[in-house]
């Protein structure tokens, strides 16, 4: 253990001295460079993919491009640039902090230990932490789990809820971490689970794309609530102002309802799966008092 | 003790022996002679059937070899087989290259599997070496102690592939010795060798084979005096002519 | 780049029960060497029963197990982990079923398909070392043992293998090794191996580049202790003049 430790400071003094601070800020470097650069997700549905495998589109792209319409007003750059870069779960904080993305839009919840890497804007959704599982199952509430076999994606607040749970309550569960979230659904689906854990909109995700939606529900009382927001880096208060108001705008002028339908309650592509997931209050909540506090901080 | 009834091989189209007759009897020493690629190797190989023929019939000990149902692994048991090449086992000592197919083939106890062993490699000349591993010992020791190996299986015969021609000219004695030995001592031998000085001193016959088939054979002393047969002659010639 | 380093990240809580951070790498590793361990095994002996069937005289083994080589070293191993975890317990019969899906212990569900998968991808890899190894013996080895009155059996145990498994054992080593690294995969169905511990901690604590230098320093001293220990077999097996084999 020691020499662990020892080894992790000597790290740390190698680091310190090879990260070299971002001097300028966003907006100063968007004006140099004349390009914005967008970070965004490849299956992130109905929030950040790609459906023709090139451009991305969803709730959260539609609501960077209101940001992008804002940034070029306020520089003053109608032919402003935007270059796409895809990131994973593994690579958004670092590729904002690093420079390379200048602001990501996808479905990364806002939450303490990420606000000390990176700024969050206002909210841009909110979900529920629930359940999916078949109409036939019996399974209402997370009390029905004990002694059941659970999935949930492995790496997400769920799993770590279904873990405490688990513990504090003695249910006796058996949880099953999938690598993803089509995988925890094939889990659910091939039977070795009766429930899958995720947050809600998610979970009206994988039900569109199921073979046979009818056969699943999604149900229980919400364990969390997350905030999902934008990623910009620290520190850079100027360009965090112009992100919040072009959001808050948005919501303001209703045209968020606008959006919201399109991506949740109609048809998306590429297969035109209708999420059939209305509004929750929480969202509604959220639209009407924007904040970029995590939820765990109301 | 081994008669070959008109026996035939071919590899593909290549007619190696062809129509091979020959009897060695108890306490026989039989050498073979010939050019090189008449098939002297092919002839011996078959003795114990590492090599397999296609036509006629090969008895050993009153044992049809070339029978199917011959327990081939009971009869090669019997007949010990010294190659060219040695072809000692790099992976175990000396003690245990003797002393491993006693053990696993015929059951032998392992005290006495090395009492045997040290035995034979007494008659080697070699029981200082027992603990060496194959790779630190000259061609001349590695080929002795393939010899006791072939011993150690107490066989009824002993057959020799070209045992010498692999060896320094310093060492070639000292593996003739040891089969010299072998020979006064009963064994029924067929040995495939060039050194006429062996063949003169301790072969009951000497057999000269050229193309797959058996042209002369005689007493040493007339196959060396007085060769009947020209291939035979022509043979010798080359063979008495240094740097042939 | 203004990235907040916290190397104390280990030491925190992960709020489930007493955990901290470390226990989950801990654990990780425990999976990882308890799942390339037992599948090293397993395709040890099967690559090597593969390996000697592929050098016999008879036609249908060979064939066997050449055919068994080309199936399981070109389907890529995420393809072949997914036959046999989703796939395979389908056709099995209603009872063995319930039993496996349901019954067993997800965790234990996933380890007995992770290390066959990861045992019969890495047999079709030891196979065909374990043949080259006896193709590379000199032909009078065969001769010799056969002429003692060894059966085909005896030979290749006493005779053929020992001189074998000690040519290629820098071969064996780095299959050792990989079958380390193809131990992640376990995580695609859910079994907390190292890698997966440590993506997961890069994702809750939002400190992935501690999490990824961990993963990294325990691979490594994974990978020396690794072949630290094939060294060792090494030297215990090494017999003089014997290096390298044939001469
Ligand atoms: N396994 C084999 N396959 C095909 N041909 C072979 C094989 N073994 C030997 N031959 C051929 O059979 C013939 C006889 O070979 P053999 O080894 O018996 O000759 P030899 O008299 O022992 O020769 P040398 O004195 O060179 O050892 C040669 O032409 C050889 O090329
Ligand atoms: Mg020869």
């Amino acid at each position: 253990m020691r020499f662990t430790k020892r080894l992790l400071t000597t790290a740390v003094i190698a680091s310190a001295v090879a990260a070299p601070a971002m001097a300028e800020g966003t907006l100063d470097k968007i004006k140099e460079s004349g390009v914005i650069v967008l970070g965004h997700r490849d299956a992130s549905i109905p929030f950040s993919y790609l459906a023709d495998g090139q451009t991305p589109v969803g709730y959260s792209h539609d609501l960077q491009l209101k940001v992008v319409e804002a940034v070029k007003k306020q520089l003053k750059m109608p032919n402003l640039q935007v270059r796409y870069n895809l990131v994973t779960s593994q690579t958004r904080i670092p590729l904002v902090q690093n420079g390379t993305v200048d602001l990501e839009c996808g479905s990364t919840t806002n939450n303490l230990e990420r606000q000390k890497q990176v700024a969050f804007s206002v909210g841009i959704f909110e979900i529920g932490t629930r359940l999916l599982t078949s109409k036939t199952s019996g399974v209402k509430d997370f009390p029905d789990l004990k002694g059941k076999n659970v999935v949930t994606t492995a790496g997400t607040t769920s799993e770590r809820l279904l873990k405490a749970m688990n513990a504090e309550k003695q249910m006796g569960m058996n949880i099953i971490s999938a690598k993803d979230h089509g995988e925890s659904f094939l889990m659910l689906e091939s039977g070795r689970a009766v429930a899958f854990m995720m947050d809600d909109a998610l979970l009206y995700g994988e039900l569109a794309k199921a073979k046979n939606p009818a056969a699943w529900v999604v149900t229980g009382k919400p364990q969390s609530f997350e905030i999902y927001g934008c990623m910009l880096r620290k520190d850079d208060p100027a360009f965090k102002k112009v992100v919040d108001d072009a959001i808050k705008a948005t919501y303001k002028s209703g045209e968020i309802n606008k959006i919201y339908s399109k991506w949740f309650t109609s048809p998306v592509p590429p297969k035109g799966l209708n999420l059939n997931f209305p509004m929750s209050d929480e969202l509604k909540e959220l639209v009407a008092k924007p904040t970029d506090k995590s939820a765990e901080q109301m | 003790m081994i008669r070959f009834n008109n026996v035939h091989k071919w590899f593909k189209d290549l007619h190696v022996l062809k129509g091979v007759n020959l009897e060695v009897t108890q306490g026989e020493v039989v050498v073979v002679c010939g050019p090189s690629g008449s098939g002297k190797s092919t002839l011996i190989r078959t003795v114990n059937q590492l090599e397999t023929i296609n036509e006629g019939e090969i008895w050993v000990d009153g044992v049809n070899v070339t029978d199917p149902k011959t327990n081939l692994n009971a009869l090669r048991a019997e007949v010990g087989f010294v190659f060219q090449h040695f072809n000692l086992y790099p992976h175990l000592s000396v003690l245990e290259n003797i002393t491993l197919s006693p053990i696993k083939v015929k059951g032998m106890d392992k005290v006495a599997a090395e009492k045997q062993a040290i035995n034979l490699l007494e008659k080697v000349g070699l029981a200082h070496k027992k603990d060496a591993f194959p790779s630190q010992l000259s061609g001349g020791q590695q080929q002795r102690v393939a010899i006791a190996r072939g011993l150690a299986m107490e066989p009824r015969v002993m057959l020799f592939d070209e045992p010498t021609s692999a060896l320094d000219p310093e060492m070639i004695g000292e593996v003739l010795k040891v089969m010299k030995d072998l020979a006064e001592s009963g064994m029924t031998m067929m040995v495939v060798t060039h050194e006429m000085g062996f063949a003169r001193e301790v072969a009951d016959r000497v057999v000269f084979v050229d193309h797959g088939e058996i042209i002369e054979q005689a007493h040493p002393e007339s196959f060396f005096t007085n060769p009947q047969h020209d291939r035979a002659k022509q043979f010798l010639r080359q063979l008495l002519t240094p740097m042939n | 780049m203004n990235y907040n380093w916290d190397w104390n990240v280990f030491f925190k809580s992960t709020g489930i029960g007493s955990e901290i951070y470390l226990d989950w790498f801990i654990s990780g590793l425990g999976w990882t060497i308890a799942v390339a361990l037992v599948a090293w095994i397993v395709a040890l002996i099967i690559g090597s029963i593969l390996g000697v069937m592929r050098t016999l005289p008879n036609k249908a083994a060979a064939s066997f197990a050449a055919g068994y080589v080309e199936l399981f070293r070109n389907v890529p191993l995420l393809v072949q982990l997914f036959v046999w975890y989703f796939l395979v317990p389908d056709y099995l019969p209603e009872q063995t079923q319930i039993w496996f899906k349901q019954e067993l212990a997800p965790t234990t569900s996933a380890y007995i398909s992770v290390v066959v998968c990861l045992a019969l991808f890495t047999a079709a890899r030891v196979c065909e070392q374990v043949r080259t190894g006896i193709q590379a013996l000199p032909k009078g080895q065969s001769a010799a043992a056969l002429a003692v009155g060894f059966n085909q059996a005896q030979m290749y145990r006493h005779v053929l293998l020992p001189q074998a498994f000690r040519i290629i054992i820098p071969p064996l080593t780095s299959e050792f090794l990989n079958i380390f690294k193809n131990s992640s995969v376990a995580s695609l169905i859910g079994l907390m191996e190292l890698l997966a511990q440590t993506k997961q901690t890069a994702e809750f604590t939002a400190n992935m580049f501690e999490a990824f230098t961990l993963a990294t320093i325990i691979y490594f001293v994974l990978n020396m202790s690794l072949m630290g220990l094939m060294s060792w077999v090494e030297r215990k097996v090494r017999v003089p003049g014997m290096m390298g084999g044939a001469k």
